[in-house]
């Protein structure tokens, strides 16, 4: 190997590394309030930032930024009595968390997705996107998905659109301690009971919903069982 | 920079590689084994932890890293698959699959004779390379037997000795055994489709796998958690090679497991010999290893990108490439799959190992006449969670709501509520023929986080024969839904084109050496002392997923370098 292979390929190693950085889970100021009976301790956080809209963010996204991404994703998944929503689970924590960490890499492409955003809304109602009624905000939504949005280079309004939505649903159904599905909020609004280690032959022949045991986080599993 | 001698050298120590090391090991013969991930074990696999394991891939390797460029012909650029399907630790891809382990029937090894006598010479596509295997599956069942007990597989003989057993998959070639443990237990989802499948005729069955129905050897039986396929085991219930066949490696003393190594050349000398293996370490640093004796069984890509990479004066067109074989005829799975909702009940379908859970052989091989059809070959049919992955990620990301409801908004949330725990999906994997011109080659354009060219695909499922085989499954798998008796049954759709999982081909084993790169044994016809053991080697692909047939190979090759090639080193054939 010549010397320039080798600082190429140190090159390279080196940046693959920068581009793996761990997810600042670490950042969460309220894992504990995953469980279903939040803990006491857990009940009143005090937030990394000062927020003046409600919206918890702050480890990547502005405040105009993180409106966006909360009216947005509300509108993906929108909540209802009794049927959590985006806004309800925290997604637009867990994409703040996210791009903050293990997804640093598409910073670039928010940054510039979102600006496209807010120029192609500008350009047709003369409002940013979280100003809009929800049926436009729906009709920007469609005109994202259907690829008809004027105005999106990189990323286009299909790819946007389709990153948003996948991030929405992880933020809705992950584990909570990646800071989205607030109070199990995605998994009570499907039925889902979280990462129940065992299943026992009656659970498995039950036509019923599951309801034998809670629902069960990372944060509430005890050490690591011997296999 | 360090050199070390060995007797043998292997190249990923997953499905085919921890057999081997563990094998020759007990034979006295000193293994190194590279690995370019780590080493895991189960206490590693605590967090049931869907985000992580099946929506960010921690088991696989790191597309943006280790990137694998696909373009659909060679007219245009490829781009980077967005997620690689194989392992990236020891163990390989044993450690997450969903373990499903079948022996393939005997006429996979046979195919293309199968379809000249029963339908002629013009029913095989003319652009296909389809051939017969240069091994039988006589040849290879006692070594189907010995992987299904030496790991643990859980199932139930459909045909034992040749007596046909209903309950078992009666399509299988014939065992001279029983499992050796009984099937898993059926989810509501798998009694669904048992009970749809018998009403249609067919003959359904629990999923052969490669996980505990009960303790064995020392490991617990399942918990049915469903944390499984795209998980490690977090009690060590999954037979994966990392708490099966490495630690009988490790107890010969006579293996040692390099980890963070990734292997960029096999090297050669001018008598055409393999010389030894050259790697990366974690640090950066170049390391060698002389070794008399060079075993590759990593994924299919890296044996392709190592022999182009490996040219030498002696060996211009790469290393063991003097047919000009090397990197064609790539198969893959497609999963043709529609999706079945229950007003009436739910399913639970995240219960229970999650991969194929209940299949039927009845549309697979050439267990059903083609006669009046527009394709040979088949598909196993099985019913799975949505993504082949139950969790609720899964089942936003992979299922598409049926026609009617968008896939945002009130109606879809809706969708999502009621359905998540009422679905089921229904999958046929299809057996796609091998074609000369579906090939892995070096990208020019694009590297990986070791300088190295990316392994490139070029393919495109989308032939004849692979399209009219897809509609003709799509057909059946909606009247199974429809039998299940589920309230909606809908379609997924198709894509682009491009690869899908369970990859074969780029070093197709052969009788000759002039269209084929590796004999039966997996050896090299140009450099005896080079062996490659896994899916590379497969010349067809069935419909089956490949796991146990690869492990079977390694068992097999194993015997034969034990018995016959360590005395007297040389062609085993």
């Amino acid at each position: 190997m010549t010397k320039r292979e080798a600082t190429r390929r140190a090159f390279l190693v080196r940046a693959a590394v920068g581009a793996g950085a761990v997810a600042g889970a670490g950042l969460v100021p309220d894992v504990h309030a995953q469980n279903r009976e939040p803990r006491k301790e857990a009940a009143a956080p005090v937030p990394a930032q000062p927020h003046t809209n409600g919206v918890e963010h702050g480890a990547f996204l502005n405040y105009d930024d993180a409106a966006t991404i909360v009216a947005f994703t509300e509108r993906l998944m929108p909540g209802a009595p009794d049927k959590p929503g985006a806004r309800d689970a925290g997604v637009v924590r867990y994409i703040d968390l996210a791009l903050a960490g293990a997804y640093a890499d598409l910073q670039d492409f928010y940054r510039r997705g979102l600006a496209q955003l807010d120029a192609f809304c500008r350009k047709t109602y003369r409002e940013p996107f979280s100003q809009l009624d929800a049926a436009r905000q729906d009709a920007v939504i469609t005109a994202l998905e259907e690829g008809t949005a004027i105005g999106f280079t990189w990323p286009t309004a299909q790819e946007f659109f389709n990153t948003i939505r996948t991030h929405t649903m992880e933020g809705m159904f992950a584990d909570p301690i990646y800071g989205g599905n607030k109070e199990f909020a995605g998994w009570r609004l499907v039925g889902f009971p979280g990462a129940q280690a065992i299943f026992t032959p009656t659970d498995m022949q039950s036509r019923q919903a599951f309801t034998r045991a809670s629902m069960i986080g990372l944060q509430a599993q005890g050490p690591t069982r011997k296999a | 920079m360090a050199t070390e001698k060995t007797d043998v050298v292997i190249v990923g120590v997953g499905a085919a590689g921890g057999i081997l090391a563990a094998e020759l090991g007990k034979a006295g013969m000193k293994v190194i084994g590279l690995e370019r991930g780590t080493r895991l074990t189960t206490a590693d696999f605590s967090a049931l932890d869907e985000l992580r394991y099946f929506q960010r891939q921690d088991l696989r390797p790191n597309a943006k890293r280790q990137p694998v460029t696909w373009r659909p012909n060679a007219s245009v650029r490829a781009n980077p698959l967005a997620i690689l399907n194989y392992g990236n630790q020891a163990g390989g891809g044993t450690v997450h699959y969903g373990a499903i382990s079948w022996r393939f029937h005997e006429d996979d090894f046979r195919a293309r004779s199968q379809t000249m006598e029963r339908y002629g010479a013009r029913a095989i596509p003319e652009d296909s390379s389809l051939v017969d295997w240069p091994v039988t599956y006589a040849d290879l069942e006692p070594f189907y037997d010995r992987a299904e007990y030496e790991l643990g597989v859980s199932g139930k003989a459909g045909n034992l000795q040749g007596r046909k057993i209903d309950g078992g998959n009666m399509f299988e070639a014939p065992r001279r055994r029983e499992y050796p443990l009984p099937p898993l237990l059926a989810d509501q989802s798998g009694v669904l489709f048992e009970a749809g499948a018998r009403k249609l005729g067919y003959h359904p069955f629990s999923s052969p796998r490669a996980i505990l129905s009960h303790p064995y050897q020392g490991r617990p039986g399942c918990s049915y958690c469903g944390f499984c396929q795209a998980f490690g085991c977090h009690i060590g219930a999954k037979s994966s090679i990392l708490v099966t066949k490495l630690p009988e490696a490790d107890a010969t003393g006579n293996f040692k497991l390099v980890t963070g190594a990734m292997c960029y050349r096999v090297n050669s000398d001018n008598s055409g010999r393999a010389t030894g293996v050259s790697y990366y370490g974690p640090d950066g640093s170049d390391n060698t290893i002389e070794a008399e004796l060079v075993i590759l069984a990593p994924f299919i890509y890296d044996n392709t990108r190592l022999l182009l990479l490996s040219k030498a004066e002696k060996f211009p067109n790469g290393l063991a490439n003097s047919s000009g074989q090397v990197g064609k005829h790539l198969m893959t799975h497609i999963g043709a799959r529609v999706f079945a909702a229950f007003d009436d009940r739910f399913v639970n379908i995240y219960m229970g190992p999650n991969a194929q859970k209940h299949s039927l052989d009845d549309f697979n091989a050439d267990n059903f006449d083609h006669g009046g059809l527009a394709f040979i070959r088949g598909a196993q049919i099985s019913v799975t969670p949505a993504d082949l992955e139950a969790g609720p990620i899964g089942a936003a990301i992979g299922m598409n709501p049926p026609p009617g409801i968008p896939r945002w908004g009130a109606a879809y949330r809706d969708f999502l509520a009621k359905y998540f725990a009422r679905h089921a999906a229904i999958i046929a994997q299809t057996e796609n023929l091998p074609y000369a011109d579906q090939t892995i080659d070096l990208d020019p354009d694009m590297r990986d986080q070791w300088g190295l060219p990316a392994p490139r695909l070029t393919y495109d499922w989308r032939r004849p024969n692979e399209v009219a085989r897809v509609e003709f499954m799509l057909r059946k798998l909606e009247e199974l839904g429809r039998a299940m008796g589920a309230t909606k049954v809908w379609r997924a759709p198709l894509g682009p084109g491009a690869p899908g999982s369970h990859h074969e081909g780029g070093t197709r084993m052969g009788s000759d050496p002039k269209t084929s790169v590796v004999n039966r044994y997996g050896q090299s016809w140009d450099v005896p002392n080079l062996f490659m053991i896994g899916s590379s080697t497969f010349p067809s692909m069935s419909g089956f997923n490949p796991t146990l047939t690869i492990q079977a190979l390694a068992y097999m090759s194993a015997d034969a370098i034990v018995k016959r090639y360590k005395s007297n080193p040389g062609p085993l054939i």
